[in-house]
């Protein structure tokens, strides 16, 4: 079978989750492989759900929020800025591609521009191949 | 705990999903999940026999759980949230999949499609298991409403709620009330007294048992949270003293723009060139004169200054057009044989009453010079050979001529910018400011005088230039807002904030500083943080970066979020 990137995207309740619903109502086509789960701000994000999603067979996490300066919460959206370059040494020291984690700013307005990041990286992670932190987990818990 | 028993509920939403998505595929799959007693699927879940289904399931089959897998939340997760409700089920145990918004509109491809529906509902369903009910809680309203500024703006929320028989208490920094407007003669454009809009005000306010006014008075911290802040105001500088309020109502205007900072014109330096403001204060004396005591024959005004520029502020004050064709028209009844030009770079005659007014202006003699946004007009000493004091020259930008006029008397409009404090006052009762410093409505169109912090309003010319029609409404419809809270009575807290588990805070403080509402506090006996329920938006920040893991986010808690990221992978 061939591989499908499974794309997981946490987005904030206030922009990027009514950017997403927008795409939906304007009727954009984007590719089925993203998951959306809700949270109130991308502050909320904690680095352990992507490490957690990608342990649980995400090829990609995408994080999405509202543009600097239009945070719901006045500014939740600079602590998700400041977090995600950590997140990224992270990555890279585990030995996992960081690309396969992005940060994204989407507006309530931002249908089509949604669209397109999500079109882009379910792109990037087909050619990234299939991240291999699950089956690495799962050898790992056999050799133990 | 309880068995689970959770309802599995898939609408079609007539075709809006069921012509994409396999409906009874994924009400079928979400039957083998783990804890769904009943699954069913139907033309339209949020319809009356939709949610009749869900609470008879409820009542009848002992549900404690239910997913629907609809449309977004942000359509209808309420409906169907009452719906628990009715059937006595606590509504935080109902969860939404996405699968109209967020799949059946944007994928053509049935299979992958349907696919992903079953995961987003395996999502919910996981989730769900973890939801926990979850009850709001009530606080006491205190009636009594702080109000900073004694200007039009905070003098007329005063009154409101005043009128409404409930305590104000109006802090002003000046040693008196009436802010800048005491500062004008006439208003544009029907020629009213200002003085006597603004002394009607403060006679009402003077006469009001409610009202306490403080002078030369400053807030110096606002604690606690909507229906109970404490707020510590300070007079001459001594010691604070601590007043209980439930409201805040920020009402402390503008100052005018610097004139001297636009060198060209020469403020400051030419005697005879003025700013709006010096020639409001030759109104009120009842005499337009140059320097020197003579009757100008040439009057020029300027528009712009200060505005609308690259270089100070690109915003349009807003009130600055309608005021110098005041000008144009007070100048020519006290002296009509003057000449009087006024050069502006567009014409604002955007409020009711103002386009007659520029046309009855236009028709009054008044010259009136197009410069370019870009350019600006030079201002010199005329020769001694010339009948008049200075020399204008401008790039006309209708005729497209280099023009010069003569002038006595040069009217610079200056504009509005936000005050010096108001970073200070947007500390202190924590709210923001956009980039020139006016403080930040909670929603430009929909919710123009509330402020992301509850219990704190704006009006006025502290949240953007704006003219004295404007601003009273502005203050109206703050003190409306405030009233009606009043008149609940009690505060209603949504079930969802964050709450600190005290067992495992390690009191480093880190979330103290973190929050934007400053909604968690610091015991310092305990040496531990407390959130504050009704303060808390629930954004989530402190959750996150709390390093002991102390935090918990009701309704967003990690096991509900690590559910969701099983299901939606699975």
């Amino acid at each position: 079978m061939s591989y499908e990137p499974k794309l997981v995207g946490f987005l904030c309740n206030w922009c990027s989750y009514t950017g997403a619903d927008l795409a939906g109502t304007s009727r954009i086509q984007y590719p089925p492989n993203i998951r959306i789960i809700r949270v109130m701000c991308s502050a909320r994000i904690d680095p352990s759900f992507i490490l957690q999603s990608l342990g649980k067979g995400a090829d990609g996490v995408l994080i999405c929020g509202c543009h600097p300066g239009d945070c719901h919460y006045s500014e939740g959206n600079y602590k998700a800025m400041r977090r995600y370059p950590l997140l990224k040494r992270l990555l890279d020291a585990y030995g996992i591609e960081h690309e396969r984690v992005r940060l994204e700013w989407v507006s309530a307005s931002e249908g089509q521009r949604f669209a397109d990041v999500v079109a882009d990286m379910t792109e990037r992670l087909r050619a990234l191949g299939p991240c291999r932190v699950k089956t690495a987990l799962a050898t790992d818990q056999i050799e133990r | 705990m309880e068995d689970l028993k959770i309802g599995v509920y898939v609408c079609n939403c007539g075709t809006n999903i069921a012509h994409v998505i396999d409906a009874e595929s994924v009400k079928n799959y979400a039957a083998t999940l783990p804890g769904v007693k009943i699954a069913r699927s139907y033309r339209y879940m949020c319809s009356n026999p939709g949610q009749e289904m869900i609470v008879e399931d409820i009542r009848s089959q002992g549900l404690n759980r239910v997913v629907v897998a609809a449309c977004s939340p942000r359509m209808h997760e309420r409906t169907f949230r009452n719906a628990c409700r009715t059937a006595g089920l606590n509504p935080y145990l109902c969860e939404m999949a996405n699968i109209r918004e967020q799949c059946s509109w944007v994928h053509n491809d049935s299979v992958a499609a349907t696919e992903k529906a079953m995961a987003l509902t395996r999502a919910a369903v996981l989730r769900v298991a973890c939801q926990e009910p979850l009850e709001g809680l009530t606080a006491e309203m205190c009636p009594t409403t702080l109000v900073l500024g004694g200007g039009i703006a905070g003098l007329t929320a005063a009154l409101e709620l005043a009128d409404g028989g409930f305590p104000v208490v109006i802090v002003e920094r000046a040693d008196r009330l009436g802010g800048n407007l005491t500062r004008v003669d006439l208003t544009a454009p029907h020629f009213d007294s200002a003085r006597d809009l603004v002394r009607e005000r403060i006679a009402h306010v003077r006469g009001n048992p409610n009202v306490t006014v403080m002078l030369r008075s400053e807030l110096r911290s606002l604690s606690g949270f909507v229906g109970n802040f404490t707020a510590e105001i300070a007079t001459n500088g001594g010691k604070p003293t601590k007043v209980r309020v439930g409201n805040v109502v920020v009402a402390t205007g503008y100052k005018e723009f610097d004139a001297s900072r636009v060198t060209h014109f020469g403020y400051g330096k030419l005697p005879n060139v003025i700013t709006s403001f010096d020639f409001e204060r030759m109104l009120r004396a009842g005499r337009i004169e140059t320097k020197d005591g003579r009757l100008p024959q040439y009057a020029a005004i300027i528009h712009c200054v200060g505005s609308r520029s690259e270089e100070f502020h690109a915003y349009c004050s807003r009130v600055c057009c309608m005021t110098a064709l005041k000008y144009a028209n007070e100048i020519k009844s006290a002296i009509p044989t003057c000449y009087v030009s006024d050069l502006y770079i567009d014409m604002h005659a955007f409020g009711k009453g103002c386009e007659d007014f520029y046309k009855r202006s236009s028709e009054a003699k008044t010259l009136f010079l197009m410069y370019g946004k870009g350019d600006h007009p030079v201002i010199r000493r005329a020769a001694s050979t010339d009948d008049c004091d200075m020399l204008i020259e401008v790039e006309e930008k209708l005729s497209g001529e280099h023009i010069e006029i003569p002038a006595d008397l040069v009217i610079l409009m200056v504009g509005m910018e936000a005050r010096a404090d108001a970073a200070d006052v947007a500390h202190v009762v924590n709210i923001s400011q956009d980039k020139s410093g006016w403080f930040i409505e909670s929603h430009p169109k929909l919710d123009p005088v509330a402020t992301t912090t509850d219990g704190v309003y704006i009006a006025g010319t502290c949240a953007a230039p704006k003219d004295i029609p404007d601003t009273v409404a502005q203050a109206r419809a703050a003190a409306a807002r405030i009233l009606a809270k009043i008149a609940k009575g009690k505060i209603e807290i949504d079930g969802v904030f964050a709450e600190v588990n005290e067992e495992q805070c390690s009191g480093c403080r880190m979330c103290n500083e973190l929050c934007p509402y400053s909604a968690i506090e610091f015991d310092a006996d305990k040496k531990r943080s407390h959130v504050i329920p009704a303060a808390c938006k629930a954004c989530g920040a402190c959750v996150a970066a709390c390093p002991s893991a102390a935090i918990k986010g009701r309704h967003f808690t990690d096991a509900q979020i690590f559910a969701q990221i099983e299901g939606v992978l699975l």
